[in-house]
């Protein structure tokens, strides 16, 4: 070791290490034995103070000018930092009210979306609701038609049913209709498919003679062939007159265009 | 003698490697900084001056090194030798850089850079001139200390311009460094008596 010191001390290693003279590797050598070695470290130390000291003796102070302009700088340099750190701030701020910003435009957008598919969707139920009461009614035409015409049919297919003819006279020569009685299920049918059109303030309307008496069966309707009209007890002849639109209490016996004696 | 009792009450308070006031330069304390500037910028300018013999260069140069140590200070380690070691060299590297790029263009010999300098004069002779206990020396050590400490020359460079062989020079360093700490130490002896008798 004592050697060592001797060949670093001789070559002058460690005043050329102060003096910056070496390299990084030789550097990195002199700072290892300088760690390791206290007198190689405590003859550096008197080095570094000696040329300290003569740095200090040998000092020619600089314009005061220099020292003014080195301390703006220091404050130059160092508030650039601040500067981008509160640009940084900013930005961040700036880019969470993007965010925020988005966010609010998305749920606006997809609000105002929804409520419009709200109200197309109202819309629709309201239409499906219309024709879903259009249709209900249309079933219950059907069914009531299809319930009328299965009476009808029932009548008409009935073991028990007597058709009779009426044939048109003197005042419908061409007209007539045929009715469908049966006195087990008392029902009446009748088809007016053959009886003349009447203009509108005029109706047939059909009557059962019992005992003289004339009692009415109903108006017949103009928008329907077959149809049904009240069965009377002990009626003894149909009778069809042309009565003011809506039928009349009394026949109009001048006005009658038909009839047939039953069995 | 008043000048270099003077010099030397201030040197005293310098000598100590002041931890407190580093750790205050590297938190960024500006004041510190300033404290730090006063102590060392003298004697880190004369070394540039007499490196650049340029006035205006060598303000430049100054900044430019306290620049570096307020940048680089987190950089410094004390377990490495003392701050103004420190400084003196990121000076010295400052100034042979610049010099380098200039003079590259007219001469590609590092050691030339260093000649002639005198021919070419921006700067006020006085500042060249050496102080205190290094100019009671005998000339060569003199001269020794002045080529490699002032002049920022290596001692390969120092030694062809004495014309001496490297080792001789190098025994002209170390003998020099002991007579000046010989002068320090005795300064220093006949102040601490000073302050005794006070």
């Amino acid at each position: 070791m004592k050697w060592d010191n001797k060949i670093i001390i001789e070559n002058g290693l460690l005043e050329q290490y102060l003096l910056g003279e070496l390299n990084n590797k030789e550097c990195q050598q002199i700072e290892e034995v300088l760690a390791s070695n206290a007198d190689l470290k405590s003859y550096f130390e008197d080095l570094e103070k000696d040329f300290e000291t003569l740095g200090l003796e040998n000092a020619v102070a600089p314009p005061e000018k220099l020292k003014t302009q080195l301390l703006s700088q220091i404050k130059e340099s160092d508030s650039p930092e601040v500067k981008v750190v509160s640009i940084e701030n900013r930005s961040n701020t700036r880019a969470y009210f993007r965010i925020a910003a988005s966010i609010a435009a998305l749920l606006m957008i997809s609000t105002f979306w929804l409520y419009n598919q709200l109200a197309d969707f109202k819309k629709e139920q309201k239409i499906v609701n219309t024709e879903n009461e259009k249709l209900i009614n249309t079933l219950e035409n059907l069914n009531n038609k299809l319930e009328s015409e299965t009476a009808l049919f029932a009548t008409l297919s009935h073991s028990d049913t007597e058709q009779y003819i009426l044939k048109g006279n003197a005042l419908m020569p061409n007209g007539k209709v045929v009715s469908y009685i049966n006195h087990s299920t008392k029902a009446v049918v009748i088809n007016t498919e053959k009886l003349p059109i009447l203009d509108d303030d005029h109706d047939y309307q059909m009557w059962a003679d019992v005992e003289g008496e004339m009692i009415n069966m109903g108006v017949i309707p103009k928008d329907n062939n077959l149809l049904a009209m009240s069965y009377i007890e002990n009626s003894e002849s149909l009778n069809i007159t042309i009565e003011p639109a809506g039928g009349n209490d009394h026949p109009t016996v001048e006005k009658l265009v038909t009839n047939v004696y039953l069995r | 003698m008043d000048e270099p009792i003077h010099f030397f009450v201030k040197s005293l308070t310098l000598m100590q490697n002041d931890t407190a006031q580093i750790e205050q330069i590297q938190n960024k304390d500006e004041r510190a900084f300033s404290l730090l500037y006063d102590k060392y910028a003298g004697a880190i300018y004369s070394v540039i001056l007499k490196m650049t013999k340029d006035e205006g260069k060598a303000q430049n140069l100054l900044q430019d090194t306290f620049m570096t140590v307020w940048n680089k200070v987190d950089t410094y380690d004390a377990d490495k030798g003392r701050f103004y070691t420190w400084i003196y060299r990121i000076a010295k590297n400052k100034v042979l850089n610049s010099l380098r790029k200039t003079d590259l263009l007219i001469q590609t010999e590092d050691f030339s850079v260093y000649e002639n300098k005198e021919e070419d004069s921006n700067i006020d002779s006085e500042h060249l001139e050496l102080k205190g206990a290094i100019t009671m020396l005998e000339a060569h050590h003199k001269k020794a200390i002045e080529l490699v400490y002032f002049n920022g020359l290596t001692h390969r460079e120092a030694h062809l311009q004495m014309d001496v062989p490297l080792g001789t020079f190098k025994s002209y360093i170390r003998q020099a460094l002991k007579l000046l700490r010989k002068t320090y130490t005795k300064t220093l002896s006949f102040l601490l008596l000073l302050f005794n008798l006070m």
